[in-house]
C-alpha cells in the first residue's frame, strides 16, 4: 500500500524538481510473492527503513535492514531480495537522477549549491563504498521526511529548501559513510591505508583534495593531520615515495628514464631529473652509473 | 658558529637534530615512514624510502636552522634501532625490503636454536638473547625460507649501513650494532665463528665492525653539495639507539640504571664487566673498548596505553590522539593506587625480557562491577611499568641500583615518572632533552673534537632535572600488586600456549 507516491511526468509536485524521479512512502501488509524481482539500478536511489526487517542484496552483497537504517544504491548495481519478495514492513524512498558520477567529476545536478572540492570529496566516498547501507543516525531519515512533506506542502520557498534538503541527504549519508570507514581514532591507521593506495598508482597524479577524499577527510583537517603525523606535506610526503620508487627502478638496466620519470608520477623526465637532483645531488643518469656497476 | 648533527634512524621516523658544541639544540625536524605486514609475523621497511625521507629532513633542517643561521656543520653523527638486517647483492642493490626488530619471521628457528647445545655458547659470545629479532636468526630463516635470495645475498647489511654507504661509499657497522646481531663476539669485537657457523655466511659477507667513534670516510661529492655542508665535515658512525639513549641520560655509575619507554622499552645499565645470565634473558651490547650496556628490552611500552586510548578513550578532536591520551592520564590519576584491584599484563605484542615470549597476551585481571574507565586506564599505566620493574629486578642480581634516570614520551610523562618512583621505591631523574638518543650522539661528536677528555666526562656532564622521590605507602601497596603480576605471568604461561594453539 502507497502512503504516498510522486512520479516525474504524473505529478504536478515535482514540476520544478526534473532530476528527481520519484519519491514516496510504502506500506507492505502482506508478503506478495515474486513482488521483489532483481533490477539494475536506473538512478540514485535512497531508501528509509521505517518498519521490519528486510533482506535485500545489491550486487553481491547481503544486506540485513532495520528500522532507521538508509541504504544508497549507485545507478548500475543490481538490486534484488534473496527470498524474492518484499517483506512486511514500510519504508520510504526517492530517486533522482546525477549528472555525473565519475571518481573525479562528481556533479549532482544545477540544482545542487554543493562546492567543487564539497563534490569531489563527496564524490569520492560514495564510490569507494562498497557497502552502502550506513547505520542509523536518524539523520538521514529526519532528512528525508522533511524533503517529502516539503514537498507535499509546497510552503514558502519549496523550491529552494527541496534542494538544499536533497544536498543535505547526500551530505549526511556520505559523512556516515566516512565515519564507518574511519572513526576519527588512530590516524596511523588510515595514513597507512592512503599510502598503500599512493604506492600502488604513483603514476597517477595526485591533488592534496584527492588524497584527503580517499581516506574521507576534508582537506583543512588532512592537511594539518598529515604534517603533525608525518613531518611532511601531503604534496612533499609523495615527492618522497616517489623519488624512493625511482631509486629502485634506476637500479633496473632495463627501463630508460622517461618510462621511469612517468610511472613514478613525474609529468616529464625534465621534472623527474630536477627534483631528483635537488634531493640526492645525483642526475638520475649519474646516480644509474654509480649503483649498477656500469662505471 | 660550528654545530654538530645528530641523524636518529628510529623504527617509525627519522629525526635529525643540530646542536651546538656545548649541546644546545639549535634546531630538529622529523619525518616518518611506515611498517609494512604483508604477513602477520613480518615486519618491513622500504630502505628506499627511508634514505630518501632522511635526505629531506636533513637537507630541509640544515637549510632552515644551519645555513640560514651561518652555522657550520662539523661532523654528523649517526644511530639507528637495533636488529635491522638488509640483504643487498653484488651491485649493492636490495634484495627486498629491511626486516625491522619487530619482525617475528624467525620463530621457529629461534626455538630450535635455542634448545640446540650450541645456544649457549652463541649468548655467551654475542651478547644476544636467542630470539627472531636477532639477525643471526633472520638470516638462518633466510637460509632455510628463501634459498635463492640468500644465495645471491652478497652482504647482510644493518640499516645503518646502508644509508652509510649511500652517503660515503663504505660498508662499516659500528660495534655496538654489531653487538646486536646476534653475530659478533662481544669480547674480541670481530665476527664470531659458531654464529657465522650456524648463519651459513662467511665473514666478509657482513659489515666491517668499527668503533662507535670511527669516521668512514667523507660524505660523497653530491650530497655534500647537495647539502651545502664543508668538505671537511666528518661523518661519525655512531652507536644504536640504545647504547646513545644510556650515555645520554647520563647514567655512568654502576649503582645507575636508566629506563627508556617510547613505543618499546628498555631498562639498561652501563658497565665494564658484561652480565653473565644462565637464563639468557639479558642484552651485553658493546659501547666502547671498555664499557658493555647491558639490560632487556620490552615490546609493551607505550603502544600499549597508545592502543588502549585508541579503542576506549574519547575523542574531543578528530584524530587528536595526544589530547585524548592526555584526558585519559588525568582520570588514571584519580583512581587509586593498584586500580582498586585491577591489574593488566601489557602483553599485546608478546614479550621480550623478561619472559622471552613471543606467544604471550594481554590480560585484564580482577575486573569488578563497581570499575570504570580509570580503573582500566590506570590498570593499563601500572602494567606497563611493572613489566619494566620485573626486568630491573634481573638488573639487581648483578647490580645494586640506587638511582633511575628516565627518558622516552611515556616515561616522561609525570605522572608515569611518579609511578615509576613509587613502583621502583627508588629516586627518579628526568632527563632534561628532548631525545636522550641524539643527546648521546652529540656526547660522542663532541669527545671526538675535544670539548670533553672521554666519553666517560661527557656522560657525567649531562645533567638531570627533576628528581621524583617515592611515596613510601604508595610503594607498599605496588609491591603487593607486583607479586601478584609477577605471579600471573608466570601461572599463564601454559594457557598463553594452548591459546596460540587453538584452531
Amino acid at each position: 500500500m502507497n502512503l504516498f507516491e510522486l512520479q516525474q511526468g504524473s505529478s504536478r509536485e515535482l514540476q520544478l524538481f526534473p532530476h528527481i524521479v520519484s519519491t514516496g512512502c510504502k506500506k507492505n501488509n502482506a508478503i506478495h510473492l515474486e513482488s521483489f524481482r532483481e533490477t539494475v539500478v536506473d538512478f540514485f536511489r535512497i531508501y528509509n527503513i521505517i518498519d521490519g526487517k528486510h533482506e535485500w542484496r545489491v550486487d553481491e552483497e547481503d544486506l540485513n535492514l532495520y528500522p532507521g537504517d538508509t541504504v544508497l544504491i549507485l545507478p548500475g548495481r543490481k538490486l534484488s531480495s534473496p527470498k524474492g519478495f518484499l517483506e512486511i514492513g514500510s519504508l520510504a524512498w526517492i530517486h533522482f537522477k546525477i549528472d555525473s558520477l565519475e571518481r573525479a567529476k562528481f556533479f549532482p545536478g544545477k540544482w545542487s549549491s554543493l562546492s567543487e572540492s564539497e563534490r569531489y570529496t563527496i564524490g569520492n566516498i560514495l564510490l569507494m563504498n562498497r557497502s552502502l547501507a550506513p547505520s542509523k543516525t536518524g539523520e538521514a531519515s529526519r532528512i528525508l521526511a522533511s524533503l517529502q512533506s516539503e514537498l507535499l506542502n509546497q510552503g514558502i520557498a519549496f523550491h529552494t529548501r527541496v534542494n538544499q534538503l536533497l544536498d543535505e541527504l547526500l551530505v549526511a549519508i556520505a559523512r556516515e559513510l566516512a565515519k564507518e570507514a574511519n572513526p576519527g581514532r588512530d590516524f596511523s591507521k588510515i595514513f597507512f591505508q592512503l599510502e598503500q593506495k599512493l604506492r600502488d598508482n604513483l603514476a597517477r597524479q595526485w591533488s592534496v583534495e584527492e588524497m584527503a577524499a580517499t581516506v574521507g577527510m576534508g582537506t583543512t583537517l588532512f592537511n594539518v593531520r598529515v604534517k603533525s603525523y608525518t613531518g611532511f606535506t601531503p604534496t612533499n610526503y609523495l615527492i618522497n615515495l616517489r623519488i624512493a620508487e625511482a631509486i629502485k627502478l634506476l637500479r633496473k638496466q632495463d627501463l630508460n628514464l622517461t618510462d621511469i620519470a612517468l610511472d613514478t608520477g613525474f609529468c616529464s623526465s625534465q621534472h623527474f631529473s630536477t627534483t631528483f637532483k635537488k634531493l640526492t645531488g645525483y642526475t638520475p643518469s649519474e646516480f644509474r652509473k654509480r649503483n649498477t656497476g656500469d662505471t | 658558529m660550528d654545530c654538530i648533527i645528530s641523524i636518529e634512524l628510529g623504527t617509525n621516523a627519522v629525526r635529525v637534530y643540530a646542536f651546538d658544541l656545548q649541546g644546545q639544540i639549535l634546531g630538529f625536524a622529523r619525518g616518518t615512514y611506515p611498517t609494512f605486514h604483508p604477513y602477520p609475523d613480518y615486519s618491513e621497511q622500504d630502505p628506499e624510502q627511508i634514505f630518501i625521507t632522511m635526505l629531506y629532513v636533513l637537507k630541509n633542517l640544515l637549510n632552515e636552522k644551519v645555513h640560514s643561521k651561518k652555522h657550520k656543520v662539523i661532523s654528523i653523527c649517526f644511530s639507528a634501532s637495533m636488529h635491522s638486517l638488509l640483504a643487498v647483492d653484488r651491485n649493492g642493490a636490495p634484495l627486498g625490503s629491511l626486516i625491522t626488530w619487530a619482525d617475528n619471521r624467525g620463530q621457529k628457528e629461534a626455538s630450535v636454536l635455542s634448545v640446540s647445545p650450541m645456544a649457549g655458547e652463541i649468548y655467551k659470545a654475542t651478547g644476544t638473547p636467542i630470539h627472531p629479532m636477532s639477525p643471526l636468526v633472520k638470516i638462518a630463516w633466510m637460509k632455510d625460507q628463501q634459498p635463492e635470495v640468500f644465495a645471491q645475498t652478497d652482504k647482510f647489511m644493518s640499516l645503518k649501513s646502508y644509508i652509510i654507504q649511500q652517503l660515503t661509499g663504505r660498508v662499516v657497522l659500528d660495534h655496538s650494532l654489531s653487538s646486536a646481531t646476534g653475530l659478533m663476539n662481544i669480547y674480541k669485537k670481530e665476527w664470531d665463528p659458531t654464529a657465522l657457523g650456524y648463519a651459513g655466511i662467511r665473514a666478509d659477507q657482513l659489515p666491517e665492525p668499527v668503533p662507535i667513534n670511527y669516521c668512514p670516510g667523507k660524505l660523497l661529492n653530491q650530497y655534500r653539495v647537495s647539502l651545502g655542508v664543508p668538505a671537511a665535515t666528518k661523518i661519525l658512525v655512531g652507536s644504536s639507539d640504545g647504547c646513545f639513549a644510556t650515555l645520554g641520560a647520563g647514567v655512568w655509575d654502576e649503582h645507575k640504571a636508566t629506563i627508556t619507554i617510547e613505543d618499546s622499552a628498555a631498562v639498561r645499565v652501563i658497565g665494564r664487566d658484561v652480565l653473565s645470565d644462565d637464563k639468557r634473558r639479558l642484552f651485553n651490547y658493546v659501547l666502547d673498548d671498555a664499557h658493555y650496556v647491558s639490560g632487556g628490552p620490552s615490546n609493551s611500552g607505550g603502544v600499549v596505553f597508545e592502543w588502549f586510548a585508541k579503542q576506549f578513550g574519547d575523542f574531543r578532536n578528530a584524530f587528536d590522539l595526544e589530547t585524548c591520551m592526555e584526558d585519559l592520564v588525568k582520570e588514571a590519576a584519580a583512581a587509586g593506587p593498584g586500580a582498586e584491584r585491577l591489574l593488566f599484563l601489557p602483553y599485546l605484542l608478546g614479550e621480550r625480557a623478561p619472559i622471552w615470549n613471543a606467544q604471550a597476551r594481554g590480560v585484564f585481571f580482577g575486573v569488578n562491577i563497581n570499575h570504570e574507565r580509570k580503573h582500566f586506564a590506570r590498570a593499563v599505566i601500572e602494567g606497563i611499568l611493572y613489566e619494566m620493574y620485573s626486568i630491573e629486578r634481573m638488573l639487581l642480581e648483578h647490580r645494586n641500583i640506587k638511582e633511575i634516570s628516565v627518558n622516552g614520551s611515556f616515561a616522561s610523562i609525570p605522572f608515569c615518572t611518579q609511578l615509576i618512583a613509587d613502583i621502583f621505591n627508588l629516586p627518579v631523574r628526568v632527563s632534561a632533552n628532548a631525545s636522550s638518543v641524539s643527546m648521546g650522539a652529540y656526547l660522542l661528536a663532541a669527545t671526538d673534537i675535544g670539548v670533553y677528555k672521554n666519553i666517560e666526562e661527557a656522560s657525567r656532564s649531562v645533567t638531570l632535572a627533576e628528581t621524583y622521590r617515592p611515596n613510601v605507602r604508595d610503594s607498599r601497596v605496588y609491591a603487593g600488586y607486583f607479586s601478584v603480576f609477577e605471579n600471573l605471568t608466570g601461572k599463564l604461561a601454559g594457557d598463553f600456549e594452548a591459546l596460540a594453539n587453538l584452531a
